[in-house]
């Protein structure tokens, strides 16, 4: 038996605008989305920010109810057994709510014991584990709101375990993290799948997917736009390579023009402060460098490096310009 | 069978203990055990007393306690979820196999018996400002009604708590209802002088029975309070069978809203 089974699954939200006229408009968050996922997998759900991702979270986590379809965590409803679901899954939603600032990291992870019915016995023991786990036994007594965010994160992860859940949704754990607390979290996750967790994480992060995902679902505007191993993803980009500059002051026009040579398939702007990386994936990239560079005359040009494509740049390829808000 | 009533008697204890703690940080709530009583109480007693009717001081002191516990009680109960709905743990304890009401009624009755200090403020505020005897007609009547209408007013409180789980202005709601349900229920003045066609809608108040219940048996209202006792007994199990049923819907509703992050 699969761990997840979602089936044509949709959900709509309806916003209302204006204080006298009021009307209201309905946004699609999910649409029609398939997936399975098998016990022990680590199944990652990649997409920008909008995509869905949290959406379905909140769904296979019995937060939310969808709008059509249906989906199944371990056999059970999600809309209708939220009674015998609830026991066996944990969630951790990123960022720094969902926690009592007020309460020591112990005191927080004792109360969602009791919540979960975790009988004494077994969380005496387990608690001190859990604080192990996630590096914060020398600071369990201590209140939430002296925490880094990483801290945080990881109490998030401690708490999402106590119960021993046979699936674990993890919604964006290392979002706002540095990279060292990203990293030192990503190990846990990793641990855990050692353990033999189902895990259902999102991310939009690729390098996080890449590292850590068996599989992996890409979805944009609600929809699923392609599943497979991370390995298969690459491959969509297998014939490319990547040209990436550095640069200052790209006009419009010049992108337009870049944008229309007939070899370069995609283009992705990676703003980092005042700089401009352009990702640019063409078939023999590198033989067209000069070429490109021309096109973007006009334009500071402070680096440029070819390198061989990455899952990142297969998500740039099926996302198209929706990538860029990544 | 047993095991899970057990530990649901540990999700209430766990929530009276984790309810206490999150108070003891909280300055605005010990203001609002503190400090609002004695402002009731030197407000209505004195305007009794102003009015000529030094007689009235005592129903003063117990409407005042009543204000300080609703205030303790169901008031800090808004804010609760208000602010677990802003701290983003609510959506966490609606999906906690625990039904939400349990967790409910262990931080309602953790605010009820913090809620005690209020009505000992209001007494003391009595006796130190006004020299106000306190002086019991049935002292045991009086402790047992105290402790019904704490049940009452906690049972009451899973009622409107089920709705502030509903809006994402719990503390606002409540805001504006203090004061009506003050009025109502005969805690600033007395019932008397509301008009007839409200009084229904007092009876439906579990305020307005502990007042009564408490004024009986300090002597204060002519009446048997073993009797209003009785009511306010059938009382809460009318809102906790209202309760129940109310907050499945409501959490049905809130998960086909997705209104349990919003705030």
């Amino acid at each position: 038996m699969s761990a997840i089974v979602i089936e044509n699954l949709g959900r709509n939200f309806v916003t209302t605008t204006g204080t006298i006229r009021r009307t209201q408009k309905t946004v699609t968050a999910l649409d029609n989305v398939s997936l399975t996922v098998e016990p022990g997998e680590l199944f990652g759900l990649l997409g920008p920010n909008g995509a869905g991702k949290t959406t379905l979270t909140r769904i296979l986590s019995t937060v939310l109810l969808p709008t059509s379809g249906r989906a199944e965590v371990l056999g059970l409803d999600v809309v209708r057994d939220t009674k015998q679901l609830r026991p066996r899954i944990g969630m951790v939603y990123g960022g720094e709510r969902g926690l009592y600032w007020r309460l020591s990291g112990r005191d927080n992870i004792q109360y969602f014991a009791d919540l979960y019915l975790v009988p004494p016995e077994v969380s005496r023991k387990r608690i001190p584990e859990l604080l192990e786990l996630v590096g914060l036994t020398d600071r369990a007594e201590e209140r939430v709101e002296g925490y880094s965010r990483g801290m945080k994160q990881r109490l998030h992860i401690a708490r999402g375990l106590i119960n021993d859940p046979d699936v674990l949704f993890l919604d964006e754990p290392t979002i706002g993290l540095d990279p060292i607390a990203a990293r030192e979290l990503r190990t846990v996750i990793a641990d855990l799948h050692k353990a033999g967790k189902t895990i259902f994480l999102t991310s939009h992060y690729m390098y996080e997917v890449d590292a850590l995902c068996q599989r992996v679902a890409v979805v944009n505007k609600g929809q699923i736009v392609m599943m497979d191993t991370p390995a298969a993803l690459k491959q969509l980009v297998a014939n490319l390579e990547v040209v990436e500059v550095e640069c200052l002051s790209v006009s419009p026009e010049a992108m337009s023009r870049l944008r229309a040579h007939p070899r370069v398939e995609a283009v992705h702007v990676d703003n980092r402060d005042q700089i401009q990386v352009l990702q640019i994936q063409a078939p023999g990239g590198v033989g067209y460098v000069p070429e490109f560079l021309q096109l973007l005359d006009g334009a500071s040009i402070q680096k440029v490096v070819t390198r061989q494509p990455t899952l990142e740049d297969a998500y740039v390829k099926l996302l198209g310009k929706d990538a860029i808000s990544v | 069978m047993i095991s899970h009533l057990l530990g649901l008697l540990r999700v209430v204890a766990a929530s009276f203990k984790m309810q206490a703690k999150e108070r003891a940080t909280n300055q605005f709530f010990i203001g609002t055990l503190l400090i609002t009583p004695i402002i009731f109480t030197l407000l209505s007693v004195g305007s009794y007393i102003y009015a000529g009717k030094t007689n009235f001081g005592l129903y003063a002191v117990i409407g005042a306690g009543m204000i300080g516990i609703w205030n303790a009680n169901l008031w800090t109960s808004g804010r609760i979820i208000e602010g677990e709905r802003r701290g983003g743990t609510l959506s966490m304890l609606i999906a906690a196999p625990t039904p939400f009401p349990v967790v409910l009624v262990g931080k309602s009755l953790s605010n009820a018996a913090a809620s005690l200090i209020s009505m000992a403020m209001t007494f003391a505020t009595g006796l130190i400002v006004f020299r106000l005897p306190v002086d019991i007609a049935n002292p045991f009547a009086f402790i047992v009604s105290l402790l019904l209408t704490l049940a009452a007013m906690t049972s009451f409180g899973l009622v409107l708590g089920s709705f502030f789980v509903l809006t994402r202005n719990a503390g606002a709601f409540i805001e504006v209802t203090n004061y009506p349900i003050f009025i109502l229920s005969g805690l600033m003045f007395p019932l008397t002088i509301l008009p007839l066609w409200l009084r229904p809608l007092s009876a439906t108040l579990a305020p307005m029975w502990g007042n009564l219940a408490l004024g009986t048996a300090a002597g204060l209202v002519a009446g048997n309070p073993w009797l209003i006792d009785l009511y306010l007994i059938g009382l809460s199990l009318v809102y906790l069978m209202i309760a129940r049923p109310l907050f499945a819907k409501i959490e049905h509703r809130v998960r086909q809203d997705g209104s349990l992050e919003v705030f």
